[in-house]
């Protein structure tokens, strides 16, 4: 055990946790779930520890007409069970369900999950494919970052240490679909091998694709994001031949690893079929 | 750090390292019925419910629980005994290192609106068992439920 204790502060408001943020080392909590462990094994020894859950404006989902809001300390469980989120979005309805179990999808945060930035989870192929932004707030300054340029590589973001997310908003685009799938070896529980989100935007005659995006997980330091499978998608019809040549593009850019889930060479196959797989999905076959 | 919360339905107030386990601390009032497993919040035998949701306490910073309503699977057993019923008349356990998280999971499933076969399934497959080939437990679920 440590001989100190760690300083436990309860807000309840952003501008008193962004207040009490100040110290050096002092760390943001969510549900807790990736902090524990990394606590644990004492990867991080906060000497301050800013727990956001009486935070009430940080919980909730809101969808509008052109967007849907999600507050930072909403959990796993309740983006899973959202009708506006099935409804809407449904790979990150997908991803969030799949998340680790039952007990830590009860537990863990949006924004604590995006924070935490292991390239392996499932929600961020999920929200990137959707165009998904994350608002950021400290003492001094708000910004809003594209979660797409939002990780900069393995547990590293771009926040800055005094920096909170409140929110992340997924602009809601007419016919697009989206969709992610993840494939597992081991336990249910685990994380995934690979995973892809993606999403296919047709134009306004519902038949040649005007916008796509897949992104994986597990494949890399950071969410990969395939722009060559976009363009390729783009101007088609979405048939099985164009899939495929987008799926191609996604074994090029993935950069696997070794580890029990697989080799790199297994994975960069598996991300690839699991990129056509996921496109499939969107297109509803 | 003082902490108030609700534990096993009584209103608890403790002298502890906010940063502490939950488990650590509820084994340490002799709730010894809370197991360790893993250790990383995947086996599932250190489950508590916590707000009616089931939670790896292995895995949950005691400082988190302020003001919550916690339940481990003695205060459950006390509270539930038909869904102890269910998993004994199911043979629903062999060695018995996972079946507090097990009971704790399965008295959590309400509260998630589980209601058909596959999704007690689903559900329930955070909670490890290297012994029964889980059938035996799904069926305590299942008859607890009344769902077939």
């Amino acid at each position: 055990m440590q001989s100190t204790e760690t300083e436990f502060l309860v807000p309840t408001s952003v501008s008193e946790a962004l207040e009490s943020i100040s110290k050096e080392d002092a760390i943001f909590l969510g549900g807790g779930t990736s902090t524990a462990l990394l606590y644990k094994t004492r990867l991080i020894e906060p000497s301050r520890v800013v727990w956001l859950g009486n935070v009430g404006e940080l919980k909730g989902i809101f969808a509008s007409d052109g967007e849907v809001k999600i507050g930072s300390m909403t959990t796993a469980a309740e983006i899973a069970a959202n009708r506006d989120i099935a409804r809407l979005l449904p790979g990150v309805c997908t991803a969030s369900g799949v998340i680790g179990n039952a007990r830590v999808r009860a537990m863990a945060t949006l924004g604590g999950a995006l924070a935490h930035a292991d390239p392996r989870q499932d929600m961020p192929p999920a929200l990137i494919a959707v165009g998904a932004e994350v608002s950021v707030k400290s003492s001094l300054s708000t910004r809003r970052i594209p979660l797409a340029e939002f990780y900069e590589g393995f547990l590293e973001t771009v926040l800055d240490p005094d920096e909170l997310i409140t929110e992340v908003t997924i602009p809601l685009v007419a016919n697009r679909r989206s969709a992610y799938i993840r494939y597992t070896p081991t336990s249910e529980g685990d994380y995934p091998t690979v995973g892809a989100g993606s999403s296919v935007t047709f134009g306004s005659d519902g038949k040649i694709i005007e916008a796509a995006s897949v992104v994986l997980c597990g494949v890399g330091s950071v969410p990969i994001i395939s722009n060559q499978a976009s363009q390729l998608l783009v101007g088609t019809t979405g048939d099985d031949a164009a899939l495929r040549r987008a799926a191609e593009a996604v074994r090029e850019i993935v950069e696997p690893q070794d580890d029990e889930r697989g080799s790199a060479a297994y994975k960069r196959e598996m991300a690839s079929i699991f990129a056509f797989r996921s496109l499939k999905s969107c297109l509803g076959s | 750090m003082k902490i108030n919360f609700s534990l096993n339905g009584k209103g608890t107030e403790l002298d502890v390292d906010p940063m502490s386990l939950a488990l650590d601390v509820i084994r340490g009032l002799s709730l010894t019925g809370t197991k360790e497993g893993c250790g990383v919040g995947v086996c599932g035998a250190c489950t508590i419910m916590v707000n009616g949701a089931p939670v790896s306490s292995c895995i949950c910073l005691v400082g988190t629980l302020v003001d919550k309503d916690v339940w481990t699977i003695e205060g459950l057993a006390e509270k539930m005994p038909e869904l102890i019923d269910s998993f004994v008349e199911n043979e629903g356990m062999q060695c018995g290192i996972c079946t507090p998280g097990q009971i704790v999971a399965a008295a959590s499933i309400d509260s998630a609106g589980v209601s058909t076969s596959e999704e007690i399934r689903k559900y329930m497959a955070g909670n490890l068992c290297r012994c029964t080939g889980y059938q035996t437990i799904v069926s305590a679920v299942e008859d607890h439920l009344a769902v077939n």
